[in-house]
């Protein structure tokens, strides 16, 4: 009876689990997404300094975002330096939109 | 920050804190408020004091002053632009305001130029008074920031008062809108500024 009980609670879970988009469930990827719906567009630097990541796990998991379509973004020169500016994209709005519906559903049950 | 499993709570504070740290990314520093609070303040007094004091046929000259100020606000701005690590909806609607303000002195200007005779051009004054109200308290709204609302309504009660007072007058009235409308809080803004930004220093 308890196994029963066990495995409809796990399947419940697994079934709110699965209505978050697992490529914003992830700290770093949600930490970047949360910064790029606040502003217009921002620079690596400055999203490297608020979500205090490395350059190398910042990079990989900016790049998992672009190819999800959900950030746009651009290399630039600025004074002879390279400058890589990222602007979250209509796709990226609305899978943040529901990421966060999701997580209000999960709340008030 | 690492890639590994988070709990929904864990999701909830991470959106939180971040869209916190964006929305304390304040960028006004007052530079412009008080650029041009000081200049116009200087220009309104000097005209004031050559026009009906010294008498100086060429009184108005004072006002090329600006044209120095305007090149000031380029070059401040373009530098400012390249150090620029974001931008924000607030610095974009905060500059349309602005343009928007621009558009209509210069497009006042010319009209009321060619309206009005030679005596009435005191009635320029009271318009350049009615229009400084509009973005000051636009920037302070959109900034949350009272003092620049207090001297946008300054500007506007200003304004009716210039319609009770002698026409030399006028001119001083936009000396004190200034004051109240971009000096007092242009240093408020300076000071502000630099204790949000020294505050969200990173960790």
């Amino acid at each position: 009876m308890l196994r029963v009980l066990a495995a409809i609670i796990q399947s419940q879970c697994l079934v709110v689990f699965k209505e978050l988009d697992p490529i914003l469930h992830s700290q770093l990827r949600l930490a970047v997404i949360s910064l790029l719906i606040s502003v217009k567009e921002a620079d690596f630097t400055f999203i490297k300094e608020k979500t205090n990541a490395t350059a190398g796990n910042l990079s990989v998991q900016v790049n998992k975002l672009k190819e999800a379509g959900y950030i746009d973004v651009t290399k630039q020169f600025r004074d002879n330096y390279p400058l890589t500016v990222c602007k979250i994209t209509p796709a990226g709005i609305i899978a943040f939109d529901q990421y966060v519906k999701n997580l209000q559903t999960y709340f008030r049950q | 920050m690492q890639e590994e499993n988070i709990s929904r709570q864990q999701s909830l504070a991470i959106i939180e804190s971040m869209i916190n740290k964006a929305k304390n990314q304040f960028s006004e520093n007052g530079f412009a408020y008080l650029l041009w609070g000081w200049v116009i303040l200087f220009c309104s007094v000097s005209q004031y004091v050559l026009q009906y004091v010294m008498h100086q046929p060429k009184h108005y000259l004072v006002w090329m002053l600006t044209w120095v100020a305007a090149i000031v606000q380029v070059i401040d701005a373009t530098k400012r632009k390249k150090r620029k690590a974001v931008k924000t909806y607030t610095d974009e609607i905060i500059g349309y305001v602005w343009m928007t303000f621009v558009v209509m002195l210069l497009l006042c200007g010319i009209l009321v130029g060619k309206v009005l005779e030679p005596g009435q051009f005191y009635v320029a004054n009271i318009i350049i008074l009615v229009l400084y109200g509009m973005p000051t308290l636009l920037s302070g709204v959109i900034l949350k920031f009272r003092p620049l609302v207090t001297g946008g309504i300054c500007c506007w009660i200003l304004a009716v008062l210039a319609s009770f007072v002698a026409p030399q007058f006028i001119i001083l009235l936009i000396a004190a809108a200034v004051v109240a409308a971009w000096i007092i809080p242009g240093y408020l803004l300076r000071s502000r500024y630099r204790r949000e930004n020294l505050a969200i220093q990173p960790q």
